[in-house]
């Protein structure tokens, strides 16, 4: 493996609420990600998950603790270079896709590289390889109106990774997805881990979802409860996810 | 709750975003009062009767042209506020609420702006009457004691017109939401199934456009005869479906096919602004169109305006050339006149001239009842000499005269090639016409030709010989003085005294005031239009910003797509209407007989700086209503 850190989180807290009323909704997180890794935070409602990834996607502040991005504490650099660091470190995958609906499927996936003053042929290029490898080339000249929810994400997704960031948050991708539509993203996102071209921190509630993933995290109350890793077989890592969760006893969906 | 109390309270609370709506709508009404107010408030009696007859009816006319405005103002704006209220308006479907209800407290709502609306428009209109009058008459230079005072009947007729035609469009409103189902209003926004227009459409609206627009321009600046009027009023038709197809055609042909071409797409913000262009253009391009008329009248205002000061500035002058004009049917008189006149002042050139009276029935016109007069090409030069005036003419062949003629206020022949006179049964060829004061005020009142001394001598028996002897005082003090003791002197025909004192023509002044403040409404009109339309979007844009601004965009890069959004809005109806404007006031200075080229580039300019200036405001706005400010 890599021994690259991309992320690295040590003692995160964070509280929510005024002084007096707090509710402290993450409690002392530590995690490491490493160059290449495809990570699955999975946990409950209310366990924290979203202020995890708000915060590492520099949405968010936490109360205590840093978040390295790329060697940079992220809590204490300036605003300048953290939206630098949002364009440049950082690609983002939503549950509702967020394709601009006014361009096409190719202005949409091309978008971040261009603004960011990249040659028009090396979009051109970038977008057309992309396309071919998450099997969107028939579709770039669409519209996300005339696109399905799974062609949808697959281009999020693409437009995530046309910039070769150092790390990919994936915030429930296939939440509003058909299970045909959820396999065929995931496949192509475990392509896409698997030739190196990402590293990947996907959150979901989902097991099979999970399943996809190097390791998963389950995060309850705050906390990171405990860490699987896949051995070779994703069927036999599922169940074992599935197994966790009975016997965490929580409600996941 | 009550539908009453629920609709005060979202118009308590939403108030802020309704403001645009109201000061837009306060305004149209407050300018209309004030032209109103001119009328009733008894400022224009000091001017006289026969100048207060003619501005009556010059403010008439505007008063329609703003009943119009009014009127495409109002339906304008309830129209963006309407579906704005839409989606809002919806959420009640959930809550229970049939159509008819929702439509009532819609109703209900947009009463309490109109109203709102109305009473700041006529606050503020009484409060600025004066201001108005003062600024109206400064502009006039035209003195006049002006009091404090609103007319209650300017009021009335102001309100009363506005309610009329805000109720109607409230009762379209009402009408359109009881009509409309629930779905379209809960995603009266999210109509986003955005589909390009297909491209031939576009090529045929723009090739259409193209053409007409070239046929409006070519209408307007084509020489002709009597059809120039007919010419020009096609013109405007022409120019204004031509600007209504170029926006719904040739621009968003033209951003399609950038958008197509990706090598130029994918540079910096472009991938984001041109897509955004394409994407509002289809519903915003009636603003675009609308907007660039809007200001191409503003300019064609403004350019009549100082066509008529043009033209009161040469009457003026022709006035002036002479203090007493005397007529006679003797010859040899001018020392004595002069004897006569300087018993009381001083003289500063005096002048004569042979001038042979025709019969109408030796000329071949159809106008009868004119007196046509015919002058001789060596006693013009002679007179020119002694009254210190330009004779810039050769000599003329035999066959060709040299209208002498008065300034038209409109002249409909521009090109003089065309034009030739019967006079007994000779024909004349027009080489040219001259607006040269040599006969100062009689000028203005007769047809005159002037041919050479040979033609001069064969037409004398044709008609009857008046001699005109000429005098201009050189101090305007001794004016009635010198008119008296030649009025008692009565060895003379006709006498002409110009009084430099009178105000016979200052209408004309008034007129040209009016036209500077219709321009100034019609810029601040377009201006504003322009803002309201991008202070909507921008709501609409919202989301899209959000989504832009959660990948990791930056705001500054966003910004920058903004401002180029805006420039490209702002932009190409100026564009449009900087190239319009050259015809119509190109136009407008043939049919005047007058340069306004000055006055046209000067208006472009001003629009342009104020134009500039809410540019600057929308994308300030546009910015804090996107959200990433």
């Amino acid at each position: 493996m890599n021994e690259k850190k991309v992320v690295e989180i040590q003692n995160l807290v964070k509280n929510f609420g005024v002084r007096g009323f707090q509710t402290r909704v993450l409690k002392g997180i530590d995690l490491t990600i490493y160059r290449n890794d495809f990570i699955a935070i999975m946990g409950p409602s209310g366990s924290g998950k979203s202020t995890l990834l708000n915060i590492l996607s520099t949405i968010d502040k936490a109360t205590q603790g840093a978040v390295f991005i790329d060697g940079k504490d992220i809590s204490k650099i300036s605003n300048k270079e953290l939206s630098k660091i949002r364009r440049d470190k950082i690609g983002f995958v939503f549950q509702d896709y967020n394709l601009l609906d006014t361009m096409t499927l190719q202005d949409n996936i091309v978008l971040p590289l261009s603004l960011n003053g990249v040659s028009s042929k090396i979009c051109l290029e970038k977008s057309q390889r992309l396309a071919d490898m998450f099997g969107l080339s028939a579709h770039l000249t669409k519209y996300p109106y005339q696109l399905s929810g799974g062609q949808k994400q697959r281009g999020a997704t693409c437009r995530a990774l046309i910039t070769e960031p150092e790390i990919i948050f994936a915030d429930e991708p296939t939440g509003a997805l058909d299970s045909k539509s959820s396999h065929d993203l995931l496949e192509c996102l475990k392509l896409v881990n698997d030739q190196g071209q990402a590293t990947i921190l996907m959150v979901t509630h989902d097991a099979f979802s999970a399943s996809y993933a190097k390791d998963v995290y389950i995060l309850s109350d705050g906390t990171i409860k405990c860490r699987l890793s896949k051995g070779t077989d994703r069927k036999e890592f599922y169940d074992r996810i599935i197994e966790m969760q009975a016997s965490m006893g929580s409600d996941f969906s | 709750m009550s539908m009453m109390k629920l609709a005060v309270h979202n118009f308590k609370t939403s108030f802020k975003s309704y403001l645009s709506l109201i000061i837009s709508l306060a305004f149209t009404i407050l300018i209309f009062y004030n032209f109103q107010n001119i009328l009733f408030s008894g400022v224009l009696t000091s001017l006289g009767e026969s100048n207060t007859r003619n501005i009556r009816i010059i403010i008439q006319v505007i008063t329609l042209v703003l009943i119009c405005f009014i009127l495409f103002f109002v339906w304008y704006s309830t129209n963006v506020f309407l579906t704005k209220r839409k989606k809002e308006i919806g959420i009640y479907v959930f809550m229970g609420l049939t159509n008819q209800k929702i439509g009532k407290l819609y109703m209900i709502e947009t009463t309490l702006i109109g109203l709102v609306a109305l009473g700041l428009g006529i606050g503020f209109g009484v409060l600025t009457t004066q201001l108005f009058q003062m600024i109206m008459m400064a502009i006039s230079d035209i003195s006049v004691e002006l009091v404090f005072g609103f007319s209650l009947q300017a009021i009335l007729l102001a309100a009363v017109v506005y309610l009329v035609i805000y109720f109607i469009f409230t009762l379209k409103g009402y009408v359109n939401i009881v009509r409309s189902s629930v779905l379209e209003m809960v995603s009266a926004n999210k109509q986003n199934e955005y589909v390009k227009t297909k491209a031939w459409i576009l090529i045929l609206k723009s090739i259409l456009g193209v053409i007409i627009t070239g046929i409006g321009y070519y209408l307007a600046i084509k020489e002709g005869g009597i059809e120039v009027m007919s010419n020009v009023l096609s013109a405007v038709v022409f120019v204004i479906i031509g600007v209504y197809l170029l926006f719904g055609g040739l621009i968003p042909l033209i951003c399609q096919k950038l958008a197509d071409q990706k090598r130029f797409l994918y540079k910096r913000e472009r991938n984001l602004w041109i897509n955004n262009i394409i994407f509002r253009i289809k519903k915003n391009y009636h603003t675009y169109a609308m907007v660039s008329v809007l200001m191409l009248c503003s300019v064609t205002a403004l350019a009549t305006g100082f066509a008529m000061k043009n033209r009161y500035e040469g009457i003026v002058h022709f006035r002036n050339t002479y203090t007493f004009q005397i007529l006679s049917s003797q010859t040899g008189l001018r020392e004595e006149y002069k004897r006569v006149i300087e018993k009381e002042s001083g003289i500063a050139y005096s002048s004569k001239i042979a001038l042979l009276q025709l019969d109408s029935n030796a000329v071949d016109s159809p106008y009868q009842n004119q007196y046509y007069g015919i002058l001789s090409y060596s006693q013009v030069q002679q007179l020119a000499k002694e009254s210190g005036l330009d004779f810039p003419f050769e000599q003329l062949e035999e066959d060709e005269y040299i209208s002498v003629s008065q300034l038209h206020l409109m002249s409909f022949i521009t090109d003089s090639s065309l034009v030739t006179e019967t006079i007994n049964g000779k024909v004349y060829q027009e080489v040219e016409e001259t607006s040269i004061p040599y006969l100062g005020y009689l000028q203005e009142k007769l047809n005159l030709y002037m041919v050479s001394d040979s033609q001069y001598q064969e037409l004398m028996p044709l008609g009857t010989v008046v001699y005109c002897y000429n005098y201009k005082l050189s101090d305007m003090d001794h004016f009635e003085a010198a008119q008296d003791i030649l009025k008692s002197y009565d060895n003379y025909d006709g006498l002409v005294s110009l009084d430099p004192n009178s105000n016979e023509i200052e209408w004309i002044k008034v007129l040209y005031s009016l036209c500077v403040f219709m321009f100034m409404v019609f810029v601040l009109a377009s201006g504003s239009i322009l803002f309201m339309k991008l202070y909507n979007d921008a709501y609409d844009e919202k989301e899209r910003y959000q989504i832009l601004h959660k990948i990791g965009i930056s705001k500054k890069t966003l910004k920058k797509a903004i401002i180029n959004e805006l420039r490209f809005a702002y932009l190409t109806p100026l564009l449009v209407m900087s190239i319009s404007s050259y015809f119509s006031v190109h136009s407008l200075a043939k049919l005047m007989q007058t340069k306004l080229l000055n006055v046209n580039i000067m208006s472009v300019l001003v629009i342009y700086v104020f134009i500039y200036i809410c540019y600057r405001l929308s994308v300030s706005i546009y910015q804090k209503n996107v959200g990433i400010k």
